[in-house]
């Protein structure tokens, strides 16, 4: 049609301008060379090896598990930041916020029921993949500190949903935080001052309630962005995905 | 390389000016090179296109249960008052329900910190890598190491009368003892079990009792940590 | 090793006693126990910036009502303070009503003369003796005394011993 081949022609025009060619350095990915380069050459893509091996990619292999948790996290990171444009981390104002999302917020219950609902959907895939790499042996040499790195994973994940749990202030919160802090208070020797660091007193109270929200939404999850990118350069580094194939040849 | 003489001679130069290594390359000692990896695709767009398809499969899912699934809220937090039965998060339920049957410092510090540290260090024994079923040799040394070990913690569990986490483990155990006892057995299910590594068995066993407690700790548990039968 | 042939160390008379460090790695050494030391200190600094010196809970000491409010045999609950106080014909005491088993507040149960907890399902005694359950101590108790206008001053930072009571 007229109109789609003028705009082709345009599109090419652009391709063809200094401005374009100094941001998009390689050209259309319709080589193996610039299809190297779209993965080789790009910030975010480079932790990816260039090539996969082909048996990795089956849904049957994988499931597909450990990228359903890496999603989990970035929706969680997206619906949370925007949980954070109307909640105020103190003691009064911290449970009006949540009435406030759930009854006059425009789409504040979908977005509230959104992060929750990933949250408890993350932990249920970490644990997955955790049991499913187990089983299908990825752990084995040369991936046994990938494992390690996982196993790291999996606390953080457990820990950011925990002092999430908290931010509602609501009865479900503050009791189940009293109860796993008491737990904590019970470690010998270092319990006690970690419980006091934790909670910022001896109280669960405003200090808790500021202190969980930092662990919440900055700490962990830094601790986590650092941990993802190891988990994943390390896949690239020790040889790719382990496919269960691999494990019943080796040995 | 000739069968007579094991190794590669090289020739020597001014080692000064030109160095040049000397290689020995016997039988035994090449290089081990991982063999065909298996055809492969480029990542983009293959693996690219897919981790896409899965985003999106994915955003549907929640979107669609986000809109019909509310987050609880309940009341305002009362430092005053405890709800009766308090509980946990799900995924610590199963703890909480540990905690019903052992001290804190068991069920709260010890536990967990046993379950992460023995999670942590699987990649580096020698049995986890190896592979070998578990009745795969001396068959009766290790039934008799099963057996002690089961009785064991049969007898420790007895006594602190914590059946939720003994009763999954008699069962892992008689599932465990099925491909010994009936190692000709022709049903597919046997010689499956039969085939199951140490550690496949040790994963199992945890899982299931984990499974365990987190469902009596969800469903069977009311108020004062009471049993109750969740249809009532 | 190599010795350098203008050598700082001197002959060792056993070689066992003394090994020479080279310039490169006591430099390194130097560093890296520098780094340590300023990584230890950043550490202790963060962790005392993290510890509250003041904390702004409530406060611990509370005054109650006359001693004719509290009849004998009976067992009153202050709920915004979380302490019983249980008099008997012996005497009078002030009770914690926080489980010490994981920090639930227990309640009274007059009809079973009971105080139980509804976390875990511990049982205690009016006299805070651990009855059923997974509580590992009784109930604590506060030290309570009668001030000079009939008032009675309870201090919760105060723990006194399991059998003490203020006769009265």
């Amino acid at each position: 049609m007229a109109t789609t081949v003028w705009t082709q022609r345009l599109l090419e025009q652009i391709i063809k301008t200094r401005v374009w060619r100094s941001i998009f350095r390689r050209g259309p990915a319709r080589t193996n060379r610039t299809r190297s380069l779209a993965v080789f050459g790009n910030l975010s893509l480079h932790i990816l090896p260039v090539k996969v091996r082909e048996k990795s990619l089956g849904v049957r292999a994988t499931y597909y598990l450990g990228s359903i948790s890496f999603f989990l996290f970035v929706v969680l990171t997206v619906t949370g930041i925007l949980l954070m444009l109307y909640y105020h981390p103190a003691v009064p104002d911290a449970y009006r916020d949540m009435k406030d999302l759930v009854y006059v917020v425009g789409n504040g219950t979908f977005l509230r029921n959104l992060h929750r609902l990933a949250a408890q959907a993350m932990v249920l895939a970490v644990f997955w993949h955790m049991f499913h790499v187990f089983y299908r042996g990825g752990y084995k040499p040369p991936h046994e500190f990938n494992w390690v790195v996982g196993v790291g994973l999996l606390l953080v994940t457990l820990f950011l949903s925990y002092t999430g749990y908290l931010l509602p202030w609501d009865q479900l919160a503050f009791w189940a935080i009293t109860v796993g802090t008491n737990i904590i208070g019970y470690v010998p020797l270092l319990g006690r001052p970690i419980r006091f660091l934790l909670l910022g007193g001896h109280i669960i109270g405003q200090n808790a309630l500021l202190r969980f929200y930092v662990l919440h939404c900055v700490i962990l999850p830094l601790a986590a962005v650092v941990l993802i990118a190891e988990h994943f350069w390390r896949i690239q580094k020790d040889g790719g995905l382990t496919v269960r194939d691999d494990n019943e040849r080796e040995e | 390389m000739s069968e007579k003489n094991s190794y590669e001679v090289g020739f020597s130069s001014d080692a000064m000016k030109e160095p040049r290594r000397i290689v020995f390359i016997t039988r035994k000692t090449s290089a081990k090179v991982k063999g065909d990896v298996g055809p492969q695709l480029m990542s983009y767009p293959h693996v690219i296109l897919r981790e896409g398809i899965v985003f999106q499969i994915l955003t549907i899912v929640l979107v669609a249960l986000a809109l019909f699934w509310d987050a609880p809220l309940e009341q305002l937090a009362n430092p005053l008052l405890t709800p009766n039965p308090a509980k946990a998060p799900w995924y610590f339920l199963g703890l909480q329900e540990l905690l019903h049957y052992f001290p804190p410092i068991v069920a709260g510090v010890l536990i967990p910190t046993l379950v992460v540290v023995a999670l942590m260090v699987i990649p580096y024994f020698g049995v986890n890598v190896q592979g070998e079923p578990l009745w795969g040799r001396s068959r009766r040394t290790r039934l008799q190491i099963f057996l002690g070990v089961f009785v064991t913690l049969f007898v420790f569990l007895a006594i602190y009368q914590a059946w939720t986490v003994l009763v999954p483990t008699v069962l892992v155990a008689a599932l465990a003892l099925v491909p010994y006892f009936q190692p000709s057995s022709p049903s597919r299910f046997v010689r499956y079990l039969m085939s199951r590594t140490l550690p496949w068995w040790v994963m199992t066993w945890f899982i299931a009792v984990a499974l365990t407690l987190t469902t009596v700790g969800t469903f069977f548990r009311g108020p004062g940590w009471s049993w109750v039968w969740p249809w009532r | 090793m190599s010795m350098p042939p203008e050598g700082k160390e001197k002959t060792p008379q056993k070689p066992e006693e003394m090994t020479p460090v080279s310039r490169r790695d006591f430099f390194n050494q130097i560093a890296g126990g520098a780094l340590a030391i300023a990584g230890l200190g950043a550490a202790v600094v963060t962790v005392k910036y993290s510890s509250p010196n003041v904390l702004f809970e409530p406060p611990t000491t509370f005054r109650t009502g006359p001693l004719d409010d509290y009849p004998v045999n009976s067992v009153t609950y202050l709920q915004d303070q979380q302490v019983y106080i249980v008099r008997t014909e012996k005497g009078l005491w002030a009770m914690s009503s926080v489980c010490p088993h994981l920090g639930c507040i227990t309640q009274w149960k007059p009809e079973s003369n009971q105080i139980a907890c509804p976390c875990h399902g511990s049982k205690f005694e009016r006299d805070g003796k651990v009855q059923a359950g997974p509580a590992p101590r009784p109930l604590p108790r506060f030290s309570v005394r009668l001030a000079a206008d009939g008032a009675l001053v309870v201090d919760k930072l105060e723990i006194v011993e399991e059998t003490e009571i203020l006769k009265v």
